[in-house]
């Protein structure tokens, strides 16, 4: 994908949630009220300069105008598969926190990475993804005392 | 001499062994903060603010405060060896820093760095001290018009000065603004934007939006572009320090005129990467021809320059933070977001209400800036190995840190999940140019803006003339129209300069 492609795709995405975004502000009443402007007024007002910004973004990209370079590719070849191999798995935790717990999660997460991606020993790879997110439980829960998400059993396994 | 009285109170306050700990740690966190890739000072104190929910809000301040001074120091390191500026304001310094780096002079480059920032940051810190109270002093006749109208001056200032599509500026600003109205709104009660669902209601977190679009976005950035973090090894000698102060004797004009420049930017939203330009090429400019060539070559005052004007800049971005509630740079948005979290309210009340806070903040502007001088030059290899930490062990452990503060702020699971599609929106708008600190700024001063703006409007039963009323809200307004249009305008006025000659 070219990195001009991508950039009107994103202001078209831009575009919709602004149209959207007016037309709920529109619903609640973007004009003037007994005392002043009403709830909607703002964020009317800005949803209409989201709205024509993108426009002109999209006629600069397509005229070839933009600040970025247009006919370069959107990402790098190579690129792409690093960032799907930290965003994918970053996903898998935050889903295997809402079961587990953030700091199991983090633990299965830290050693799939570690040795998948890094090719680690498991000596190192254990010391790390298991003392540190242990060293963060501790510094959170019982001297911050803030709590983390502890999923759907994460309270039944992590009970020290 | 009422400062110099609340300054001595506010060493007072600052110097207590617990505030003293608190400053240290800020300082050795911040550094390594500014270090790391994928956690500016934004996000490094963004992730820290719920740590602060347990200090007095004095610690708390003076310890996000730190961490920025930290993440000051700690950003050069990481130009000057590995030839990546980890924020926008350190691009001009790997123009020199990197090459003396290459030819063997890494200690040397990297004291000339440490010390420039110190100029900088005194010269900050004077402003800081003596002109925040005056300003704020003014600053207490602002109403609501006056407020709005600074507030105009800020974003137009963004739109009109920084970044390389203003177009896009406008729009990411725009959302920003969109996304603080997400939720109840202030004034009326109602619920905006929340289309009927139940997470939207609650709004988005600005914390969670930095965390996302300043860590995550930066993470997925920094391994797209494959950075393999192999940097020039660094030791640092007394030799170092000594050629060091003697160059500081020798371009005292450089390292001045820097500092200058960045105070004076840097009071302006989003000042820290024009004045860290600007001073660079003023310092080129000034030097005689045979040293002017020596320029990118590995030349000391191009380190001493745009250095001591990043961290000049990044001081003074403090004072319309403490004084008008209005911050100068990301960090100080956080900062700013962590004083209203911590149930204070930003403005010039905050002088007469919480005199211990303002002045133990700015005097532990001084001691953190002073003992940073000292930490940085006497660990920077420490600090430099932290980079050289490989990548796949770094990169789910800043991952996991992240979500630990995403969480943190109001116990909300759906606020990982928010910091995760921020992170993606954060990738795309940095490749494309859409220019984040506004949008942060937004997000931050979404509220006070647009109550400023419906407070003017019932002062004046809707008549939008209230904004067109000298002395203060008129003249801000013109200034931030002509800021705001200033792409469009300069076109215009050398077209009608030169037809002129």
């Amino acid at each position: 994908m070219l990195t001009k492609t991508a950039d009107i795709i994103v202001a078209i995405v831009l575009l919709c949630l602004g149209l959207i975004i007016g037309w709920d502000a529109f619903r609640l009443g973007s004009g003037w009220g007994i005392e002043g402007p009403k709830a909607g007024f703002f964020p009317f007002v800005m949803a209409v300069i989201a709205v024509a910004g993108c426009l002109v973004i999209i006629r600069q990209a397509m005229k070839g105008t933009s600040s970025v370079k247009g006919a370069k590719p959107f990402v790098p070849a190579g690129g792409m598969k690093p960032v799907l191999t930290v965003f994918i798995p970053a996903c898998g935790m935050v889903l295997l926190t809402e079961v587990v717990g953030l700091y199991l999660a983090a633990m299965i997460y830290l050693t799939g990475y570690i040795k998948l991606v890094g090719g680690y020993r498991w000596r190192t790879v254990l010391l790390v993804s298991i003392l540190i997110p242990l060293a963060f439980y501790w510094v959170f829960e019982k001297i911050f005392l803030i709590p983390m998400p502890v999923g759907m059993f994460g309270a039944q396994i992590l009970r020290f | 001499m009422d400062i110099l009285t609340n300054l001595a109170y506010g060493l007072k306050v600052a110097g207590e062994p617990y505030n003293l700990t608190i400053t240290i740690a800020g300082l050795i966190l911040g550094v390594i903060i500014g270090v790391l890739p994928g956690l500016g000072g934004a996000n490094g104190c963004a992730i820290l603010i719920p740590v602060t929910f347990v200090m007095p809000p004095v610690a708390a301040v003076i310890l996000l405060a730190c961490v920025y001074w930290g993440s000051l120091y700690g950003g050069c390191i990481c130009s000057i060896l590995f030839n990546i500026p980890g924020e926008p304001w350190a691009v001009a310094t790997t123009f020199d820093g990197y090459p003396m780096a290459k030819k063997g002079q890494a200690g040397k480059s990297l004291s000339a760095a440490f010390f420039a920032h110190f100029v900088g940051a005194v010269f900050g810190t004077i402003a800081l001290t003596f002109f925040a109270p005056l300003l704020a002093a003014f600053a207490l006749r602002f109403g609501p018009p006056e407020v709005f109208g600074v507030m105009l001056l800020t974003f137009s200032a963004f739109v009109g000065l920084v970044g390389k599509s203003p177009i896009k500026t406008l729009v990411a600003t725009a959302f920003g603004f969109i996304l603080a109205a997400v939720g109840i709104d202030i004034v009326s009660g109602e619920l905006r934007l929340t289309f009927g669902l139940v997470p939207l209601m609650g709004g988005f977190n600005f914390i969670v939006a930095v965390i996302g679009l300043f860590g995550i976005g930066e993470i997925l950035l920094t391994v797209e572009e494959g950075l393999k973090f192999e940097g020039v090894k660094v030791r640092m000698r007394w030799s170092d320090i000594t050629a060091t102060l003697k160059d500081m004797a020798r371009y005292w004009k450089t390292l001045l005129l820097g500092a200058f420049v960045g105070v004076w930017m840097g009071f302006k939203p989003g000042g820290a990467t024009p004045a860290s330009f600007m001073a660079y090429g003023f310092a080129k400019e000034g030097m005689p021809t045979e040293e002017k060539e020596q320029f990118g070559k590995g030349h000391v005052a191009g380190i001493f320059a745009p250095e001591s004007a990043a961290h000049g800049a990044g001081t003074s971005a403090m004072i319309p933070m403490i004084t008008l509630g209005i911050p100068g740079s990301p960090t100080a948005a956080v900062i700013l977001g962590g004083l209203m979290i911590w149930g204070l309210q930003p403005g010039p009340m905050l002088f007469k209400d919480k005199p211990d806070f303002v002045w133990g903040l700015i005097a532990s502007t001084w001691y953190g800036n002073i003992l940073g001088l000292f930490i940085v030059l006497a660990f920077a290899p420490a600090f430099a190995a932290v980079l050289r930490a490989p990548f796949p062990i770094l990169m789910p452990l800043l991952i996991f840190i992240c979500s630990i503060g995403a969480y943190a702020v109001n116990n909300r699971m759906i606020d990982i999940w928010y910091m995760m599609i921020f992170g993606i929106i954060g990738w795309f708008f940095k490749k494309l140019d859409y220019n984040m600190a506004p949008m942060l700024l937004a997000l931050v001063l979404g509220d006070m803006a647009e109550s400023a703006m419906r407070q003017s409007l019932i002062m004046s039963q809707g008549s939008l003339l209230i904004f067109l009323q000298p002395p203060i809200t008129l003249p801000l307004v013109i200034a931030a129209a002509i800021i705001g249009c200033w792409p469009w305008l300069a076109p215009m006025v050398r077209r009608w300069r030169g037809t002129k000659e």
